[in-house]
């Protein structure tokens, strides 16, 4: 009988679950969070493909010292220092709220995590630099 | 044969009712809101489930199908309510000498009520005006009339209903001397398409006149706008009425986490284009201050305003018309298939459909009862199915 | 007194594409935003839009003002325009588009309903359970004291949360603050053992308290002061000490 129309989905971007604008602090939490997550994830099986050739011997091993102590590797370790930090710290807060723990005060405990994780990331970056 | 398909044109309080007693009596059914469900009136009333005691003394016939209404409502509505009861209270020795006037009109439109000492009134009310005379307790509740309409139309769209929000009526078909069926601009689309119907009833309140006018009859429609205005706090949980005749900003009705003050009378010419004067927002804060003083102390959160499609009649104020509704067979006029029900309250919405379907169906020959006095509505959510 | 107010309305029609129509109205000065839409109405009335009560207890209004999502009925004309040259108007995110600024809420409707969870309750003696004093509710000097009214009930399932919720706008399946915060009341408040564990079942599934990620967004926008992700974090809570009992053979099921 009558014409029907149906409702537009709407489609699904993959930047979508980046995408910060008209959001708050909440969003970048989760941002980091996400990013730093896949980033460790990616880090774990790079890992576990590098111990593997290492398991060849010294052969593997030497050469892979080589890069290791290159500045731009220690850079990315820098990197991965932060990681770790971010999606620790950040993880705490979830994990806290998740038992009910400081739920009212999750945005100062974000803001305030996040400053031990940048000042601790901080102190990281010198030790690896200049030890 | 299939069932007479009948066309209801608005989705207020009165076309979602009517809706569902046609349901209900086995008729197809497509109801046409030009808007959202409830956008106009009905959406934007003063949610008094009516015990009647406002119209008591001055109007007991409207009284007596408040009371009755509410009686029922009590009964089918689930989850749209708040039974609360309501207080009349009595500020003033004016008020006071109000109050016999008003238990006889309890009495006669047989309202329960209950006087109580000003003191247990401020005890269940802490926000009273301290300086009570008396307080009159009666049954009034509180509705949200957006859901109201919603449980009305979940269950007419359970009995076979077709619901079109956003669907305008722009024009009647018809064929001779007789309405059979109606231009729809889809506005979802923009396209406009027409639907033939065994009768149409106008449902549209306040724009009546204006539905009437296409099917080529006059309908006498006043539409007369009234101002509500709400604080961001609920500063009581009982309705709180002035003991006196209905005037201006005598009462305030509690809603979810708000209180609404209300309301004003003027007349306007198109419903579409109400603009609210700045003066009866002034007066609604000034007048509710009167019963609730702390009212002084909160902020507006919204004003808001709608037309009653009060029925005009010869030579009167327009608080002195009757606010009970007329349901108009336009045979009358000449105009087969078409009917118009207007007037009314949402208290007495479920009335007023009970009396346009027995219209609707002695004229397209169904025998089938009323059962909507008994029949449990759906809960409003089950309209999204 | 009136402001003038330069309004992009979103618009789309079914299978049209979206743009945004420019528009110029005039509104009192204390208007609320809902009136800007009225008036934009007034001047074309294709416009889609949905409303009702205009005092924020349908909930059906609920749009994007300038981005963030808002309840025009509620928000005054002004503090929208505070700092920006234009109002821009647009629907909600995460729901299906039905065209101009409606969304289709169907999906959003069935999830508060799994929780059976009434918002509108036939009596209740206060807004948090019990009577209160008139001392109680003044202090010395007459002033209004703040009662407490924080309670899942305030909910007019109006979406906004849904709209501003991230994980929303990776999967449909989420469960939703709303619902979650439905489904934590209606834990709060059911006598019936069977039922409670019924709901924290729901709570627990795939798609339900685990599946958000703790960005408070819900909370942050919702304009009742419900705190749904307060909700889910109870939920959590309730869910964890469950669990850990169960691990250490306390009793919990
Ligand atoms: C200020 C005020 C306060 C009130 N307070 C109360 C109260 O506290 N308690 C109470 O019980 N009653 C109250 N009333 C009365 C009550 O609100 C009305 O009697 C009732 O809402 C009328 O409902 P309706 O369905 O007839 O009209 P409406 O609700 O106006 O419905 C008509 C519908 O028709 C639609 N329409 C119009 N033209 C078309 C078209 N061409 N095509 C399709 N659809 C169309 C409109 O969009 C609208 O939704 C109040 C009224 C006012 C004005
Ligand atoms: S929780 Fe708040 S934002 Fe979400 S639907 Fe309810 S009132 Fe709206």
């Amino acid at each position: 009988m009558a014409t029907r129309t149906e409702p537009t989905p709407r489609p699904r971007r993959i930047w979508q679950w980046g995408d910060i604008r008209h959001r708050n602090l909440g969003m970048i939490a989760f941002i980091l969070n996400r990013l730093s997550g896949l980033g460790l994830t990616l880090y774990l099986f790079l890992h576990m493909l590098v111990l593997s050739t290492l398991a060849q011997g010294p052969a593997g091993w030497d050469p892979f010292i080589e890069i290791v102590k290159a500045p731009w590797f220690l850079l990315l370790d820098v990197v991965l220092l932060f990681g770790l930090l971010i999606h620790g710290l950040n993880g705490l807060r979830v994990t806290l709220n998740g038992f009910g723990l400081g739920v009212r005060a999750q945005k100062p405990l974000f803001v305030g995590l996040m400053v031990i994780a940048v000042v601790t990331g901080a102190i990281g970056t010198w030790l690896i630099f200049t030890k | 044969m299939s069932a007479p398909h009948v066309i209801v044109i608005g989705a207020g309080s009165t076309g979602a009712a009517t809706a569902h007693d046609l349901a209900l009596r086995g008729f197809r059914v497509t109801v046409l809101e030009r808007g959202e469900i409830a956008n106009q009136t009905t959406g934007r009333n003063h949610c008094l489930l009516h015990s009647g005691g406002r119209y008591c003394v001055k109007d007991q016939e409207s009284a007596i199908e408040c009371i009755d209404e509410n009686l029922i409502l009590r009964r089918i509505m689930p989850e749209a309510l708040e039974l609360n009861d309501g207080l009349f209270v009595a500020i003033t020795e004016e008020d006071l000498a109000f109050k016999q006037l008003f238990v006889a009109g309890c009495v006669a439109c047989h309202i329960p009520y209950r006087e109580i000492s000003p003191q247990r009134a401020l005890a269940l009310e802490p926000f009273l005006n301290p300086k009570l005379l008396a307080a009159v307790q009666v049954p009034d509740g509180v509705f949200e009339p957006w859901r109201f309409c919603l449980a009305f139309l979940a269950t007419a769209k359970h009995n076979g209903a077709s619901v079109r929000a956003f669907a305008e009526v722009t024009d009647l078909l018809r064929s001779g001397s007789a309405v059979t069926g109606v231009k729809v601009r889809d506005l979802r689309t923009g396209q406009t398409e027409t639907l033939g119907a065994d009768l149409v009833v106008n449902a549209t309140g306040p724009w009546a006149g204006e539905i009437a006018h296409l099917g080529g009859v006059d309908v006498p429609v006043q539409p007369t706008a009234g101002v509500m205005v709400t604080v961001d706090r609920r500063l009581n949980n009982m309705v709180v009425n002035r003991l006196d005749k209905p005037s201006d900003g005598d009462i305030v009705v509690p809603q979810r986490q708000t209180s609404i003050i209300g309301t004003t009378s003027w007349t306007i010419l198109d419903p579409d284009q109400i603009d609210i004067p700045k003066d009866h927002i002034d007066k609604m804060i000034h007048k509710g201050q009167e019963l609730i003083p702390a009212i002084a102390q909160r902020v507006v959160r919204g004003v808001g305003a709608a037309a009653r499609p009060l029925i005009r009649k010869a030579n009167t104020d327009e608080r002195e018309v009757s606010r009970t509704f007329e349901c108009f067979d336009h045979k009358y006029d000449g105009v087969e298939g078409f009917v118009t029900i207007s007037g009314g309250k949402t208290t007495t919405a479920r009335g007023m459909a009970e009396k346009v379907t027995d219209l609707v169906a002695g004229k397209l020959g169904v025998s089938a009862e009323c059962r909507t006095r008994t029949t449990p509505l759906l809960s409003y959510r089950l309209f999204y199915n | 007194m009136a402001i003038e107010v330069p309004v992009k309305m979103f618009r789309c029609k079914a299978g049209e594409a979206p743009r945004f129509e420019a528009h110029r109205v005039s509104v009192p000065d204390d208007a609320n935003v809902i009136d800007v839409i009225d008036a934009v109405w007034r001047q074309d009335n294709t416009l889609m839009f949905r409303h009702a009560c205009h005092h924020a207890s349908c909930g059906t209004c609920a749009v994007r003002v300038n981005g963030y999502e808002k309840l025009p009925c509620i928000v005054p004309v002004r503090e929208a325009m505070a700092g920006q040259t234009e109002m821009v108007i647009e629907p909600l995110r995460n729901f299906p588009l039905v065209g101009d600024l409606v969304v289709d809420v169907t999906s959003f409707f069935q999830k508060q309903a799994a929780s059976g969870m009434v918002i509108t309750r036939a009596a209740e003696p206060s807004l948090d359970g019990r009577a209160y004093e008139r001392a109680e509710v003044f202090d010395d000097a007459g002033r209004l004291d703040t009662r407490p009214y924080n309670r899942f009930e305030n909910c007019i399932e109006c979406g906004i949360c849904l709209s501003a919720c991230p994980t929303l706008s990776a999967t449909d399946r989420f469960f939703g603050p709303a619902g979650l915060a439905a489904v934590r009341r209606a834990v709060q408040t059911t006598p019936d053992p069977r039922r409670k564990s019924l709901l924290l079942a729901l709570a627990d599934s795939d798609h339900g308290v685990w599946q958000c990620h703790s960005a408070f967004e819900c909370t942050e926008a919702c304009p009742q002061d419900v705190d749904p992700a307060g909700a889910i974090m109870a939920l959590r809570r309730e869910l964890a000490v469950r669990k850990l009992k169960a691990v250490f053979g306390l009793g919990g099921h």
